[in-house]
């Protein structure tokens, strides 16, 4: 044969270097797009109370003092004294501020107000203060909570990494209150507990995992009520009632149990009131009450996106100090729900966490002398000024240069002019605090309350740039980075398609010589053929609409099963095209007739010398039908057994009956599909045994959908090109991997799973483990192709004077090629979705989670091709020397 | 050929009496019962094929394949009996496919897999019964050689891909009724529907002008 064009090596250097290609371009992309926001470590201490310097000095002595007297030198240090004792901290999971506040300047319906008649007093007669505080996405519990006690929002990848642990390391409220002695106690959702593991004094965790349940849930917290009410132990009190929220889940916002919760609510409110006035007595026991909730929900009850209905949560200051001096009810301001943070650490007399970006709200300081409300915004500017700092280094050290070019103040885009901006922001306020100060102290009282508004707000709009600066830091994006990412991953496609294009022609040229299958197979465009490509194209267009990524399993599954039913058709077509086969297969067994060959053949012969609608040919023809049905029928219980995504998640379904009908059942399929396994074959036990109980039988359904398609593909004659059974057979896998309960949201990562057999901590190791549970299936059907390869019958693709490296490349090039280019093309389109969706609402709750699942995909296909490559390779070498030897050894011998 | 081939004028008229009895069918549910898809799939999707089922049946027998051995009334109930053989391939096409097995929805899919079957399966039980050769033919064979092949399998193909296409829109969230199964899919299925009638009116045409060639 003459020498292909295309030779093995050449095809190897070419994939190589599309593939590094392709990590260089990911790798770019992803340094771009999602930036590791710098962080300080370590916790706020005495050193927050001076003004920050260039060079921190750590004060290992001061930081390592026992509460007490650590207690006394913040109240020495700050000379902000605290405000009040004794916090108690009501979350009220999901309640819009709406419900209580109105939204814009309208009051909240009737229905609402008469729901809430107490809490409506307390604002209506100026005793409580209320906030719009604005919750930022992801609207879940969890980062919100974090949010509230931190002061911070955490960067995208700080969720995703965190997979490992949910303890919450970085500096917040609650450990600052430990530190300075304080007595916790926790009673509602247990997420407090995963945050905190050991810091409550006393805790009583419920789960929010039964949502129909709008009662009991909040029962079991309000029943410590009582006794803890009474106790005079504790210092912080946490109450997390889960009931509103689960009222939204089951029947939305204008559910007909709404009011009836939120009195409910008001109840718990006016009790915890009534018994901290009842302290008022004692002058030593001073109670805020602050009620808060961590998100909103949407009209239909559900919550985790950006819109206002969302993120509309709720800060309600109620305690003695607390005035609202206008009594309106408009004068409800609108903040962010991370203010919460600085506010309370300055009420009670802890430095502001680290990593705070908030900003101190307004109202709370009323009370303070002029004096102690000025230090207080200055305790907060310089917090946020060393978070500055770290942002970028250098950032206002030194001299205070930038306040001579007052003029040049512009509000321009461009980074530094922001920094210069926030630099003369900080200076400005400085020096009209100093001004203020050496006023006082010269005794010049002219225009006193002017100069004070003016220190108050230079503050405030210091706080307020520099507060929206960092939080807008997240989202930052360098645009050269992202673009010169996508450029490289585009090349790097292109040149795997070009390779894969080029495989074809060979392939299929080399066919057409040797052409041993029947005519409509190499005919040039078949049905099956044409799906792929269009179901390819509307797979990757479907990626940018975000509810078609979240419900992704449907897609697969619905891209799968018509394969397999275009599959069946055929079947079913050449079932009544056997006479006009009949005449190809009587050719067929004297052009090429190998050893391998013979036992098909004989087949054939017989097949053509016996009547046609003999019985046995006919079961013959018949078998055929079989593996694709097993696979349509499976793929259906597959589909079933895990409902997934993010919409219709709480539909009934086969793994949820197993949950209810108890662990028997899930262990008697657990075994039963475990013996299986060991019938069937062992090599992929390891995948099996790493999932979750319930998801047993979906391995083995997806094994054997694979082994169907295996011997569907192999049995002599395959009605199909060789690159369309390699994608049916990626396809099964993909279609398992939705179905095995995994979806584009991290929150179905098996977390547990991560740590079997693991006896300490090991990142690397459990997150080894979490990649192979969680791309079992993907790599289950590149373990298939192996078998596949090995089985297929290849007699009628080559003929038997090939040189080792075509043979090679025939029977690697495309299961090696195909999962590439498929990833590839994906990964190019959801790339270039990815970066116009970059200010979509859903960015980060929808397609930032997808896009790392499509990394780890990525990983999955390199290290699959990989395999499939390196064992076919070595297979092939030991054969081809083998036979070598033999050849030289009979020569010898003759 | 007298039995086989279907002139172009008839071929037309076929396919206007489908679509009026499609039409009629709605127009009943519409204006006389009060019925659409979108509030109540089951017994709208019962009306249409209790509408539709007679015409189709009425009309495919009447242009039966062969005449010399098979009566009126013998084609009519061969589509009869293919009704429920059609509606449970269909069936097992769409479970395959994902749509819902509960309690909730097997009116719905006993209907409409019935109305589908009635698009695909009755014609050609109609019109050929159990001859081998011609199932063979417009089974295994894309192109088709016939008129009667065109009138057959490009409105069932069309009904089949019109079906598929109508399934997308359903995992979407935008929270709205026609979302549910089986009235997007319904919808599109008639569309197909009715895409691959005036396609196939359209090819009929053609083989008759190629055949007229020929002949010349």
């Amino acid at each position: 044969m003459s020498s292909p064009s295309l030779t093995c090596g050449k095809l190897a250097s070419w994939t190589i270097a599309a593939v590094l290609l392709q990590i260089l371009g990911l790798s770019l992309f992803v340094i771009g797009f999602f930036p590791v926001k710098p962080t300080l470590p370590g916790f706020s201490g005495p050193e927050s109370y001076r003004a920050p310097t260039c060079d921190p000095v750590l004060d290992a002595e001061e930081r390592d003092l026992p509460s007490e007297k650590l207690r006394t030198l913040y109240k020495e240090l700050s000379k902000v004294p605290p405000s009040y004792d004794r916090l108690v901290l009501m979350v009220i999971d999901g309640l819009p501020a709406e419900f209580v506040l109105g939204r814009g300047d309208k009051p909240p319906t009737k229905a609402m107000m008469e729901a809430m008649p107490y809490t409506q007093s307390l604002l209506s007669g100026g005793k409580a203060q209320g906030y719009y505080a604005k919750a930022a996405p992801p609207t879940v519990t969890m980062p919100r909570l974090k949010a509230m006690v931190s002061g911070a929002i955490g960067g995208f990848l700080d969720v995703a990494f965190n997979f490992n642990t949910q303890v919450l390391l970085d500096d917040n409220l609650l450990g600052q209150f430990k530190r300075i002695g304080w007595e916790l106690v926790m009673h509602g959702d247990e997420t407090w507990i995963k945050l905190f593991p050991r810091i409550f004094t006393r805790q009583d965790g419920v789960s929010s995992f039964y949502v129909k349940d709008t009662v009991k849930v909040d029962f079991n917290v309000s029943r410590h009520l009582d006794v803890e009410l009474a106790a005079e132990d504790w210092n912080l009190l946490i109450l997390h009632y889960l009931g509103l929220d689960h009222v939204g889940h089951i029947g939305g916002r204008h559910s007909i149990l709404m009011p009836a919760k939120l009195k409910e609510m008001d109840d718990v409110i006016k009790m915890i009131h009534m018994g901290s006035t009842l302290h008022q007595q004692n002058p030593d026991a001073n109670t805020l009450l602050v009620v808060v909730s961590d998100h909103g929900m949407t009209n239909g009850g559900n919550h985790g996106g950006s819109s206002y209905e969302e993120t509309d949560s709720l800060a309600l200051f109620i305690g003695s100090g607390v005035k609202n001096l206008d009594f309106s009810m408009n004068a409800h301001k609108a903040s962010h729900q991370v203010d919460i943070a600085p506010t309370l650490a300055l009420l009670f007399g802890v430095p502001i966490p680290k990593n705070n970006i908030g900003v101190l709200l307004r109202g709370m300081f009323d009370t303070l002398t002029d004096e102690q409300r000025l230090r207080a915004l200055q305790l907060n500017s310089w917090q946020l000024l060393r978070l500055l700092q770290a942002h970028s280094p250098n950032f206002l050290c030194g001299d205070v240069t930038c306040i001579s070019d007052e003029d040049s103040l512009q509000t321009d885009q461009s980074i530094s002019t922001v920094k210069e901006n926030l630099c003369y922001l900080y200076s400005r306020a400085i020096s009209a605090h100093n001004a203020w100060l050496l006023h006082q102290i010269s005794g010049l009282t002219s225009n006193d309350a002017d100069d004070l508004g003016y220190a108050i707000n230079s503050y405030y709009d210091f706080l307020g740039n520099a507060s929206e600066w960092l939080s807008n830091r997240a989202t930052d994006k360098p645009i050269n980075l992202l673009l010169s990412g996508i450029v490289i991953m585009l090349i790097s496609c292109v040149l795997l398609l070009n390779t894969v294009f080029k495989l074809f022609k060979e392939v299929y040229s080399t066919l057409g010589k040797y052409c041993s299958q029947p005519k409509e197979i190499s005919q040039v465009w078949q049905v099956d053929e044409a799906f792929v490509l269009i179901g390819l194209v509307i797979h990757a267009l479907s990626l940018g609409a975000s509810s078609m990524v979240e419900e992704e399993q449907y897609t697969w599954h619905f891209l799968t099963s018509t394969l397999y039913l275009l599959f069946l058709l055929t079947t079913i077509r050449s079932l009544f095209k056997t006479a006009a086969s009949d005449l190809m297969k009587m050719k067929k067994p004297e052009e090429n007739l190998t050893l391998l060959h013979l036992a098909v053949s004989n087949d054939e012969i017989s097949y053509t010398t016996k009547n046609r609608s003999s019985p046995w040919t006919e079961l013959q023809e018949n078998h055929k039908i079989y593996p694709v049905l097993v696979v349509l029928i499976f793929g259906r219980i597959l589909r079933g057994w895990h409902q997934g995504g993010i919409n219709w998640v709480h539909l009934p379904d086969i793994s949820k009956l197993l949950v209810q009908a108890g662990s028997f059942s899930i262990n008697f399929l657990q075994i039963f599909s475990l013996l299986n396994f060991m019938l069937v074959g062992s090599f992929a036990f390891s995948l099996l045994l790493l999932q979750q109980p319930v998801n047993a039988i979906p391995m083995l359904v997806i094994f054997l959908q694979e082994t169907a398609s295996i011997i569907y593909f192999s049995s002599y004659g395959s009605l199909h090109k060789q690159w369309i059974e390699v994608v049916a057979m990626l396809f099964v896998g993909m279609a398992g991997h939705f179905g095995l309960g995994n979806s584009n949201s991290l929150a179905t990562i098996d977390v547990a799973g991560a740590f079997i057999g693991i006896s300490n901590h090991s990142t690397v190791l459990s997150g080894i483990l979490m990649f192979i549970i969680t791309h079992a299936s993907p790599m289950l059907s590149f373990l298939s192709m192996l078998i596949y390869i090995s089985l297929k019958d290849m007699n009628g693709l080559f003929p038997s004077d090939l040189r080792w490296s075509s043979t090679l490349q025939l029977l690697i090039g495309f299961p090696c090629l195909l999962p590439l280019v498929l990833n590839s093309i994906v990964l190019v389109a959801f790339t270039i979705t990815l970066l116009l969706m970059r200010n979509h609402l859903f960015v980060w709750s929808v397609f930032s989670p997808k896009y790392l699942y499509l990394c780890a995909a990525t990983v999955c296909v390199y290290i699959g091709v990989f395999i499939i490559a390196a064992t076919v390779v070595y297979t092939g070498t030991v054969l081809f020397m083998r036979t070598k030897n033999l050849n030289s050894k009979l020569h010898n011998f003759g | 050929m007298d039995s086989g081939e279907i002139t172009a004028s008839k071929a037309v008229g076929l396919h206007f009496l489908c679509v009026v009895g499609l039409a009629a069918g709605y127009g009943i549910a519409r204006v006389g019962c009060d019925l659409s898809l979108v509030t109540d799939p089951a017994r709208t999707l019962r009306l249409l094929l209790v509408v539709e089922g007679p015409v189709i049946i009425g009309i495919y027998g009447w242009v039966r394949r062969d005449r010399g051995h098979c009566s009126y009334w013998k084609a009519v109930s061969r589509g009869l009996l293919g009704l429920p053989i059609g509606a449970l391939l269909n069936a097992f096409g769409a479970i395959v496919l994902g749509a819902p097995v509960g309690l909730k929805y097997w009116l719905s899919t006993i209907y409409w897999s019935s109305l589908m079957s009635l698009f695909t399966f009755v014609p050609a039980v109609c019109v050929f019964g159990t001859s081998r050769t011609d199932w063979q033919r417009i089974l295994a064979y894309s192109k088709p050689k016939e008129g009667i092949d065109c009138v057959i399998s490009l409105p069932a193909q069309g009904a089949v891909i019109g079906a598929w296409l109508g399934a997308w829109p359903m995992p979407l969230d935008w929270e709205r009724p026609w979302q549910e199964w089986p009235i997007c899919v319904t919808y599109g299925a008639i569309a197909g529907y009715s895409v691959g009638m005036f396609a196939s009116a359209v090819f009929v045409q053609l083989l008759r002008r190629k055949v007229h060639v020929k002949d010349d």
